[in-house]
């Protein structure tokens, strides 16, 4: 593993805006297959931090490498599937069928001008299979549960292969039983088709089995390699809803 | 009813309208989806400062309303990116003080005539054969961008961001859509007038929406309320010596209440 290029290679990231500091010296490394999961409170900066991996939002200061690459530099980003938070609250309005969706996928693999290749239809019919939503098709995705929606922007983001999947808590709406299903079918992606998955998500307890890593993001990022250990640590649950500051503090006294 | 067509400037005005309708209805897709609704009406004012300036100084107001409405296209990003902030804001003040702009050029031109009413309100019986090859040969070339990034630009309109972590270039096909907008705008005021071409660019969409279906069929139903309101209009303006602009716009403005009324929940 220490031989192959990682998926990402962050270096002492920052982010400052008018003075507050909102990501602190944030240095990890994702390689391919992992499954990592980020938790951390409301306004940590888990967010922040996907954006800028992305190349959506622009560090303070620190380095971003993409696949061995620069992100300015980087141009396969069909490799890449990425499912925004609030993803599923689409607008009521938008003329997109589930197809219509999962096809946009497809743009960034086949390159500007290009048509609509056989290939291309047998992926978007696979992602659809793989997030059990081919009956679904023809259905307007502003008329759909929230639920349904989570998989129809999953399959979006599969529909071009990606070699990682980057979801930042795509749950809203969505009840708990298909969440559960959800986890399922991530796990399954994870192990069958060795995608990698870097997966924010408040639902630690629920996922602990499957995932490799667990990063917490409060501004600082802890990176915990053997997330049962983690879980049961009192940092993990201090964490929640706790500023840093006041963690810190804590540890002093003792 | 085919009598119209044996005048040569109801043939000239059918061909101009009928292009006009295909490019402001595919454009008025992305345009109203991408929430650019404003936009068009403020540059629909500003092509209007290019009509003005033609008519005083005697070039052809059609290729002078292209240029400024371009140059408004771009101003109006810029700004947007610069003062994020106010973006609605900037677009109420370029239209308003370029209505301001066009009226004073021309009032000091004394070109306050019949000719400048059917800018604003569109005029059958002015369309030019020049004006029908300007508007065939630019307006391909905007077709054709059209089609060609259509998917990248329903993509665009879908979500921006995952857009451009898709690897699609969405600046520049910003850049580009606005720019064929305003072209598109500016090639419409003959036929439909500056202070109607904002109608007829959002409304078949927003007729269509209605419908409640995919991309390509709301495209297409679009696309074809578009085409039937101008026929339909040009035909009443015939009749009935009406500025053809309002009979377009009040046609699409009554397919609009039927389809709001048909799939009324
Ligand atoms: N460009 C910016 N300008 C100002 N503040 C910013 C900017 N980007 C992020 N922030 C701030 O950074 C903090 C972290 O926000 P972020 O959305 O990353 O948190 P989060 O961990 O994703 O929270 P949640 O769990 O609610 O989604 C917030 O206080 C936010 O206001
Ligand atoms: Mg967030």
């Amino acid at each position: 593993m220490k031989f192959k290029v990682p998926i990402f290679d962050v270096k002492n990231l920052n982010f400052i805006v008018r003075g507050q500091t909102i990501l602190q010296d944030i240095s990890f490394k994702i390689f391919e297959g992992e499954y990592i999961a980020i938790i951390g409170p409301n306004g940590g900066g888990k967010t922040t931090l996907i954006r800028m991996l992305l190349g959506l939002q622009q560090p303070t200061s620190g380095e971003i490498k993409i696949f061995g690459k620069k992100l300015k530099e980087f141009k396969e980003w069909y490799k890449i599937g990425y499912v925004p938070q609030r993803a599923t609250l689409v607008d009521e309005n938008f003329p997109a069928t589930v197809e219509d969706i999962v096809k946009m996928g497809r743009i960034a693999k086949r390159g500007i001008l290009a048509g609509i290749s056989k290939e291309d239809k047998e992926m978007v019919e696979d992602a659809m299979i793989k997030m059990d939503i081919l009956n679904l098709r023809d259905k307007m995705v502003g008329t759909l549960s929230g639920g349904q929606r989570q998989r129809v922007m999953i399959a979006r983001a599969l529909a071009s292969c990606p070699k990682i999947l980057i979801l930042d808590e795509p749950n809203t709406g969505v009840d708990m039983v298909s969440q559960q299903r959800f986890y399922t079918l991530l796990a399954k992606l994870n192990k069958e088709e060795n995608i990698t998955i870097l997966f924010i998500t408040h639902d630690i307890g629920v996922i602990a089995d499957d995932i490799g890593r667990l990063f917490t993001i409060n501004q600082k990022a802890t990176i915990c390699n053997d997330p049962k250990k983690m879980l049961s640590c009192e940092e993990v649950s201090d964490l929640y809803g706790i500023d840093a500051h006041a963690l810190h503090h804590h540890k002093h006294e003792h | 009813m085919f009598e119209m067509f044996e005048y040569d400037f109801m043939q000239r005005a059918f061909v101009a309208g009928l292009f006009i309708a295909v490019l402001a209805s595919i454009s008025g897709n992305f345009v109203v989806l991408r929430r650019y609704s404003l936009m068009s009406e403020t540059l629909a004012h500003s092509a209007l400062v290019g009509v003005a300036v033609g008519l005083v100084a005697g070039y052809n107001p059609l290729w002078v309303a292209v240029g400024v409405a371009i140059a408004s296209a771009w101003l109006i990003e810029y700004l947007r990116s610069a003062f994020s902030l106010y973006s609605d804001a900037i677009l109420a003040i370029i239209l308003s003080g370029s209505l301001a702009i066009a009226v004073i050029i021309v009032s000091l031109g004394g070109a306050f005539n019949n000719s400048l009413f059917s800018y604003l309100f569109g005029s059958i019986l002015s369309v030019t054969n020049e004006d029908v090859m300007t508007i065939v040969t630019v307006g391909s070339l905007s077709l054709l961008f059209l089609l060609l990034f259509s998917k990248e630009l329903y993509f665009i309109a879908y979500d921006e961001e995952v857009a451009k972590t898709s690897g699609i270039k969405v600046k520049f096909l910003n850049f580009l859509l606005v720019t064929v907008v305003a072209v598109i705008i500016a090639l419409s005021i003959r036929v439909v007038g500056s202070l109607l071409i904002g109608a007829l660019m959002v409304i078949p969409t927003v007729a269509a929406l209605q419908y409640r279906v995919g991309f390509r069929s709301t495209m297409l139903i679009s696309l074809f309320f578009a085409l039937f309101s101008v026929i339909f209009g040009m035909s009443l303006s015939y009749y009935y010596s009406l500025p053809s602009g309002a009979t377009i716009v009040l046609s699409i403005i009554v397919i609009f209440i039927i389809s709001l009324i048909v799939n009324k929940k």
